[in-house]
């Protein structure tokens, strides 16, 4: 078993977790920029950490920040040099395989979400994330879409809401109301 | 006696043995699933089960974890896919047997090894971690602070990728879990004056972001791809073939329970080494490693689940986890006020034996639920990735939302999913972050704690370092695995696993 092992060569495989990506010699399209936009992150953060009690006691509130800023600030450095050094992935670019159109649509898809969550409510929003985000990666037909959408929201609804009694934004929807129903259905009255 | 009532209360309650059960059921299917892992799941579980008792949501939360360890193995066998990072070293002799029309076997064989491993791994902690808790209360600020730095460097230098980007992950978490109100001086820390920060980042947030969403928008990227088939023959391995593997099999559980108990290091470590292990004392495989070799097998299988185990220890004695999955569950009991470290099990000792317990029977179910019900497994894997991704993104926000009905906890958990998504990419690992963040108070307040008695002398520090025998081995472990990061000692790497590597 090779320790550096990442999945197949040129694309992650499927396995999951903790398994990073990326290549032990070679720098894939786009990691010299985010090492250094860390660098960059870890600089202002170590400012800000600076800012919390200044270089005083040993003890202050700012001095366990301040050192872990710091070593941000010298491992990504570090990782950027490192980066800026190693070969360019021949066969990747940006666009097909670290940051393809379809991912940045889902971040949209989620912030919208987000958006929406407080005041449509759960429920309507869901449903409507569900049938676009299926619609879009299945490419089946409107019946299909629906129903496996639909379907999984009431599963989910169900479990969550009446199961695990998580609260969820209700929005537009009636949806104390909804549950008493269910809830004497299920008491038999 | 006291002690066995505690192991067996999950027995007396029927809703807490069908909770383990339906853990370790979905565990199974989790951890089989590419894409679904046990973290993910554990970390979005924590907020659904935030309005429970303690003893179920731990009930579930440990099932799942046991069933998930083994579960990856299923999809490595039949598919050459491992469902999750402990069974990479599963794949490498069950497929082949898989290949040869001997899947059944291949299964057969990983269940009862994982049951043995689990079972050795469950062992060890009920017996260690008492004396490891007893031994725990003699540790001084400073041990804990060290032993906490030991756990996050750990997991960045044994799991894959750089020691380099492992550190500014492990930091990075620390930072996160120092951002907010200084709970000693509060003081403002790291909040940019913004009022969304002043009460810190939720750390729930931080981990579904991490484990869901960054998994999850990876997975967009293999949509399309489709399970291949294997058909499955007889499972249930002879008695001879599993007498014949035992010493293997022993020697193997105890690397799992030794790594597990590592701070900061699990299963997927444990399996590797375990494989590695077992390569250098089978004098005579049936069959070459890597073609399916059953020993192959035996190896990374008892050891991952000897691991999870062995990942309680210091979990339950320190309240430092042992890998990113209990590191998670500390959370959980943070949530439902406790905290562990050796006054738990001092305090509440019931809580240890009842997670024993539980253990024990999600252990017992995984034996069960592996060796039935084949067929409709089969089934469920192949439940296509269009429908499983926009699922896994709603559950995320679902349980992001949960914890503190805010939605700006949402916000984090997008930004964190992007964030790790990227750091996926170019071989960040995450396990580091997450650890951090967990440690991160613990590490400051044992900081502050050893420097103030101290009398902020760091001269003073160091010399209660040399002269106290732990505090030095710890010290000296940190050291170590600095310079195993200089040149000298990467050749040497190099020579140890690149001539195991085919």
């Amino acid at each position: 078993m090779n320790p550096e092992f990442r999945g197949d060569s040129d694309h992650h495989d499927g396995t999951s977790d903790a398994t990073p990506g990326g290549y032990p010699a070679q720098r894939r399209p786009g990691e010299l920029g985010f090492a250094i936009f860390l660098t960059i992150a870890s600089l202002v953060l170590l400012y800000n950490a600076y800012g919390i009690s200044g270089l005083g006691a040993l003890s202050a509130p700012g001095s366990v920040p301040m050192a872990t800023t710091f070593i941000m600030l010298v491992t990504a450095g570090m990782v950027t040099l490192r980066t800026a050094r190693m070969p360019k992935v021949a066969n990747e670019t940006m666009a097909n395989d670290i940051l393809p159109l379809l991912i940045i649509i889902f971040i949209g898809f989620l912030v919208v979400f987000g958006l929406m969550l407080k005041p449509v409510g759960f429920a309507p929003t869901a449903a409507l994330f569900l049938i676009v985000a299926i619609k879009v990666l299945a490419r089946r037909g409107w019946g299909y879409t629906l129903l496996v959408a639909l379907g999984s929201l009431i599963v989910i609804w169900l479990v969550f809401r009446v199961v695990f009694t998580v609260l969820l934004p209700a929005g537009i929807v009636p949806e104390a109301e909804f549950i008493q129903i269910f809830r004497n259905l299920l008491s038999g009255n | 006696m006291e002690t066995l009532l505690a192991i067996f209360t999950i027995f007396t309650q029927p809703q807490l043995l069908l909770l383990v059960g339906i853990g370790t059921f979905a565990g199974i299917y989790i951890g089989a699933i590419p894409g679904l892992s046990v973290t993910m799941a554990v970390s979005i579980l924590i907020s659904f089960t935030f309005s429970w008792d303690v003893y179920p949501a731990i009930s579930l939360m440990v099932g799942i974890y046991m069933g998930g360890v083994y579960g990856g193995s299923r999809t490595a066998i039949l598919l050459n896919i491992p469902g999750a990072p402990s069974a990479i070293a599963t794949a490498m002799d069950g497929y082949p047997m898989a290949k040869r029309g001997e899947a059944g076997q291949a299964i057969g064989v990983t269940t009862v090894m994982s049951f043995f491993g689990g079972f050795i791994g469950i062992l060890v902690l009920a017996l260690a971690a008492p004396f490891v808790s007893d031994f725990a209360l003699t540790f001084q600020p400073r041990d804990y602070m060290l032993l906490a730095i030991l756990g996050i460097l750990l997991v960045g230098s044994l799991s894959s990728g750089s020691l380099v980007k492992g550190i500014f992950a492990g930091a990075f978490g620390i930072a996160i879990g120092s951002v907010g109100r200084d709970p000693l001086t509060f003081t403002e820390r790291l909040t940019f004056d913004l009022q969304i920060m002043q009460g810190g980042i939720s750390f729930i947030a931080v981990m579904i972001g991490m484990f869901g969403v960054s998994e999850a928008l990876l997975q967009l990227q293999n949509v399309d791809k489709v399970a291949v088939r294997q058909k499955i023959s007889k499972i249930v391995p002879s008695f001879a073939t599993m007498r014949k593997h035992l010493p293997l099999s022993l020697q193997t559980s105890t690397i799992g329970v030794i790594i597990g108990a590592l701070p900061g290091t699990g299963g997927d470590i444990a399996a590797l080494m375990a494989y590695d292990h077992a390569k250098r004392v089978t004098k005579n495989p049936e069959r070459p490693f890597g073609e399916g070799a059953m020993e192959g097998l035996v190896a990374p299988e008892t050891a991952n689940n000897a691991a999870v185990g062995g990942a309680f220890i210091p979990m339950m004695t320190l309240g430092i986890p042992g890998d990113a999955v209990t590191a998670i569950m500390i959370g959980a009991l943070f949530i439902h006020g406790l905290n562990p470290g050796p006054m738990l099990m001092i305090d509440q000792p019931d809580m240890f034996w009842f997670i024993v317990g539980a253990l024990m029977t999600a252990n017992v179910f995984m034996l069960i639920f592996g060796l039935t019900g084949i067929r409709i497994f089969t089934k469920i894997v192949e439940m296509p990735r269009s429908i499983i991704i926009p699922l896994i993104f709603l559950l995320s926000i679902v349980g992001a939302y949960a914890v503190n009905n805010a939605i700006s906890d949402v916000y984090w958990m997008l930004g964190f999913g992007v964030l790790g998504f990227f750091m996926r990419h170019y071989g960040y690992p995450l396990g580091p972050v997450i650890l951090g963040v967990i440690l991160s108070r613990l590490l400051d307040d044992n900081w502050r704690r050893a420097i103030i008695s101290e009398r902020e002398d760091l001269g003073r520090f160091f010399e209660g370092i040399i002269t106290s025998p732990l505090s030095l081995t710890l010290f000296t472990a940190v050291i170590l695995i600095f310079v195993s990061q200089t040149p000298l000692w990467s050749a040497a790497k190099i020579r140890l696993f690149g001539k195991a590597s085919t």
